[in-house]
């Protein structure tokens, strides 16, 4: 077959639909990828046009131009813009369109998430944005501190906005992750083991990590926010029981690795880049790989750094400025790989390099105010002052912005199949990089004349003026860079000249097709051996369009194939969904659940919920099939089983990261329920929950039960028996889990007059919950098995569901065990 | 995965190692703990023993990961456990060195 031929068929095996419609029901990982971009990119805007009325305000003394009521929405929905809807989108926009580029294959793990994930950031930001339009907008800063925005002193529905907006926008940063995580283990090209990884792909492994782990605290800490504010649980009310500082403790246990899952995908950018530029390789990407795991996990001792003027005891703060300090060394590391790899290289400053050096420059300085801050008698003087704004804008712009600026430029032609025609990006790099030190360099300078941050107006004998003026032109500037900058990209898109294949003469993956990117990405899929395929055989991309690879036969299905973890030899054939608004109409659904909540409209609640649920079976009703499989032919003498066919098909490994980030919301309410026991004021509770070995045995019994039954049932399923049985009776287990837990809620004593009932129902709601899903899971299982769905062969979701019973036997068994003992002690 | 487990155990227990050690904090001031064994105050004790349990773990990992029979067969992994597993015992040493270095309630 000839390529052109190939491409025809693979073409029409895999294009979104045509057209304006296709958008709503594609689930490409190039389209999704550019849409998430390219909206993340508008955000980034919108948060601009903020941070430039902030800088209008403060230019002058006595400035009318807003009060501090817009004042306080202004920089609130500046910082909120641009940490949760651009910065975290335009990583998720980056890795989805680029790992199955870079690692060789065809797509996502699950293609139907990136588009839901996609789509409940749109949603999740209308909403913001709508809050905005209409002067409602949040307005308790950026990290939502109680009890500003508790329900005595935030009554209206601001602070709601953002409760319930950002956590229907950290669904999709979860579902983006475990996507990610899954995809960069898995789907992977022959022959790419983990030390032949694209150095992005290692960063992106580990951000996506972080968000599992990170994100979760702050969601908890939403949720209980929310409830309190809705149902009067008084979890940070300290006359309840309760304690403003558990937020405090939630929120940066997310908001530092939050910094770091900003700055990660942004450094893989420049070790991506930086080689290219410097026509070399990259230096230390061991040392690289063990410095971005070292980084990740000291981000996340480091939380209470925020919190050094709370009055916590010295031994408590001097653990976490020892930590705080510590994170330099990895990053330090990093630093100089990029700086041996420019030594070893021939540096060219070609536009992505200018944006690198602007990136060295601001991230270096950023780091040195950051060990200032981190020192505690300096940070007593510094907090809450323009000082630490100015030294949060050189790390997150400087580690971020200049970074995907770089990457911007580096990517263009990929995105566009053309090459830069207007010099119009030398010049917007002069003025966002003058102007941003311009407004920053004063900032850190009025900020250590005593300004404090957060203020809408300051008096002419302060002696800010100047400075703030300064400051403020300075902010006009770079918004005239970014604004050139946006002009280049419409320009480039529509009037430059064609590009050849591989412009930068890059030697990974993304670069071995034609551009624009065609939907199946690579006809046939590569043998990878060496950690820069392309640079090893310029002529890859002709053999790989010629079929020369892997799976180079067009079928009428969306084939790909997955790799083992460690040694990337192939092991599963997979076959994925095809287009589909299932993604968008549940994702819409899943807003008309947020939507009822935010304006307190709750009889729409439930049917919200079943809605997603029915909804959620179809989506994994529609996978599978009734016939067996046999195993099939990749190419080159290789036949591999297909996904159902497998013990750990792509769809269990994605729930053990489901269930990562899960186990780590489930333990920060642990932590919650302990940090109150001891540290908050208003303990003991005036009456403790009533024990009762019955329940407690109930639930906990019912939980081995399950897990027991269901590991018969896959037996059974094995040995070509019935699993019916055995899974009815897992059912009935998963039921008394509930009942429990059930039970459990009922009884909790006085939930809105004490902390300690708060709790409880909460613990017990989560145990519910679970025990809902688990036996809607089971049900599943059993409808699917009655169908003929499953077989010896087909064996694929009995270990999913086996995974997910094991979780709720545990959190039952924790939840229960929490209640009754605590109700034992006292 | 078990190579990605290699990768990342190292740190892993630090991190947890560094909460508990937090949290035991917490509970002592929290709580108020009081007494003395041997002549050193309780506190100071439980603290320390947990800081040398920290640490032993550590060793253990290091010496563990430097091990033929638990190292990675890919050399790559090898090397960046390795190199983990020093960041641990590192990080171990340094970040709760204040529990020999400062007063604990103040
Ligand atoms: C030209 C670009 C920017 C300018 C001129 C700017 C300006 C400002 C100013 C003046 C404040 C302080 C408001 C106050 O405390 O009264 C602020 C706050 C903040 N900015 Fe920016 N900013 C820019 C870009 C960014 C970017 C790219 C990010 C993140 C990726 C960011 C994140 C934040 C955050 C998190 C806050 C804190 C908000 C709060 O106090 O709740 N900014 N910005
Ligand atoms: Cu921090």
């Amino acid at each position: 077959m000839k390529a052109l031929e190939r491409h025809r068929r693979m073409t029409e095996t895999w294009a979104s639909d045509p057209g304006f419609k296709g958008w709503f029901s594609t689930v490409s990982h190039t389209d999704l990828g550019r849409m998430f971009l390219v909206t993340a990119f508008f955000f980034f805007l919108v948060g601009g046009i903020l941070a430039m009325l902030i800088r209008a305000q403060l230019a002058t003394p006595h400035s009318a131009f807003a009060g501090p009521e817009i004042y306080n929405q202004l920089f609130t929905m500046h910082g909120t813009i641009m940490m949760f809807l651009f910065a975290i989108p335009t990583f998720e926009g980056l890795a989805v369109y680029l790992l199955p580029k870079m690692l060789g294959t065809r797509d996502l793990a699950f293609p139907r998430l990136t588009a839901y994930g996609y789509w409940c950031y749109v949603f999740g930001g209308s909403m913001l944005l709508f809050s905005m339009l209409f002067g409602i907008a949040p307005d308790g800063g950026w990290f939502m501190y109680p009890p500003l925005t508790g329900p005595l002193y935030s009554p209206g529905i601001n602070t709601d906005f953002w409760l319930i907006g950002i956590t229907f926008v950290e669904i999709s940063a979860i579902a983006a992750a475990a996507e990610i995580t899954v995809s960069i283990l898995k789907y992977r090209a022959p022959g790419m083991s983990l030390d032949k990884m694209p150095i992005f792909a290692w960063y992106a492994l580990v951000t996506a990590l972080m968000i599992l782990t990170g994100f979760p605290p702050l969601i908890l800490g939403s949720v209980l926010l929310e409830v309190e504010r809705a149902f009067g649980l008084p979890f940070f009310q300290a006359e309840l029981g309760g304690d403003s500082l558990l937020w405090q403790h939630l929120f940066w246990l997310f908001g530092h690795p939050e910094v770091y899952i900003i700055f990660l995908p942004a450094a893989g950018v420049i070790s991506t880049v930086l080689p290219v530029m410097c026509r070399t390789t990259l230096l230390g990407y061991g040392w690289i790989v063990a410095a971005a795991v070292a980084l990740a996990f000291l981000s996340f001792g480091l939380w209470v750094h925020h919190m050094f003027t709370t009055g916590i005891p010295h031994m408590g703060l001097a653990f976490f400025s020892a930590a705080s300090t510590l994170v330099a060394v990895p990053t330090g590391v990093q630093i100089f790989a990029w700086i041996g790899t420019m030594w070893k290289g021939r540096p060219d400053l070609r536009l992505p390099m200018l944006h690198i050096l602007g990136f060295f420059i601001t991230f270096v300085i950023g780091g040195l105010t950051g060990v200032m801050v981190a020192v505690v008698p300096f940070d007593w003087q510094a907090h809450d002052t323009a000082f630490v704004t100015a030294h949060l804008h050189y790390v997150l712009f400087g580690g971020f912005v200049f970074p995907i600026l770089a990457g911007l430029y580096y990517w263009l032609p990929h995105f566009t199949g053309r090459l830069r025609f207007f010099r119009l990006g030398e010049l917007a790099f002069v003025l966002i990089f003058v102007g941003f030190h311009v407004t920053f360099l004063a900032m850190h300078w009025v900020g250590l004349l005593g300004q404090r941050r957060r203020i809408s107006t300051y008096q002419p004998e302060d002696g800010w003026t100047v400075i703030n003026l300064i400051s403020s032109i300075g902010g006009f500037v770079v918004a005239l860079g970014i604004g050139i900058v946006i002009i280049e990209v419409i320009l480039h898109a529509v009037a430059a000249r064609r590009s050849a294949r591989n412009p930068w003469g890059a030697g990974s993956l993304e670069w071995a097709m034609l551009t624009p990117a065609p939907a199946y990405n690579f006809a046939s899929l590569p043998h990878v051996t060496s950690r820069n395929p392309l640079a090893d055989n310029p002529d890859l991309a002709v053999e790989l369009a010629q079929g020369k690879g892997y799976l180079a036969a067009p079928s009428r299905w969306r084939e790909t194939l997955t790799v083992e973890v460690a040694s990337g030899k192939p092991d599963y054939h997979v076959i994925y969904p095809g287009n589909t608004r299932l993604p968008i109409v549940m994702s819409a659904v899943t807003g008309i659940f947020f939507l009822s909540l935010l304006v307190k409209f709750y009889w729409t609640v439930p049917v919200a919920v079943i809605g997603v649920a029915v909804l959620a079976w179809r989506w994994v009703w529609e996978l599978g099939r009734k016939d067996d499989l046999p195993a099939q032919s990749i190419g080159h003498d290789v036949e591999l089983p297909n996904t159902v066919a497998v013990d750990h098909a792509p769809g269990w490994w994605g729930s053990l990261f489901l269930l990562t980030a899960n186990a780590t919301f489930f333990g920060s309410l642990i932590f919650g329920f302990a940090f109150l026991w001891t540290v908050a004021p208003g303990w003991p509770p005036p009456v403790w929950f009533e024990p009762s070995a019955i329940e407690l045995g109930l639930g906990i019994l019912g939980g081995l039960v399950a897990v027991v039954a269901m590991r018969l049932a896959l037996r059974a399923n094995d040995r070509a028996r019935s699993p019916l049985p055995m899974l009815g009776v897992a059912f009935a287990g998963t039921l008394a889990v509930a009942a429990a837990c059930g039970l459990l809620m009922l009884r909790t004593p006085a939930p809105a007059e004490h902390a300690y009932g708060a709790t409880l129902l909460v613990m017990g709601g989560y145990g519910l919950f679970h025990a809902a899903l688990v036996s809607l899971m089971v049900v599943f299982l059993i409808a699917r098995v009655s169908r003929g769905f499953t077989s010896p062969v087909r064996r694929a979701e009995f270990p999913i569901v086996v995974l997910w019973t094991d979780y709720l036997a545990l959190v039952g068994a924790f939840t229960l065990l929490a209640a009754h003992l605590t109700g034992y002690l006292a | 995965m078990t190579d990605i487990l290699r990768i990342l155990i190292s740190p892993l227990v630090w991190l947890a190692s560094f909460s508990a050690v937090y949290g035991l904090h917490g509970l002592i001031c929290g709580h108020g703990i009081e007494g003395d064994v041997l002549g050193f105050p309780l506190q100071r004790v439980l603290m320390v023993a947990a800081y040398a349990a920290a640490i032993l773990l550590q060793v253990m990992l290091v010496a563990g990961l430097s091990a033929q029979r638990f190292s990675s067969p890919s050399a790559f992994v090898r090397f960046v456990s390795r190199v983990t597993a020093w960041v641990g015992l590192v990080a171990t040493v340094w970040s709760l060195l204040p529990v020999v270095t400062t007063t604990y309630c103040l």
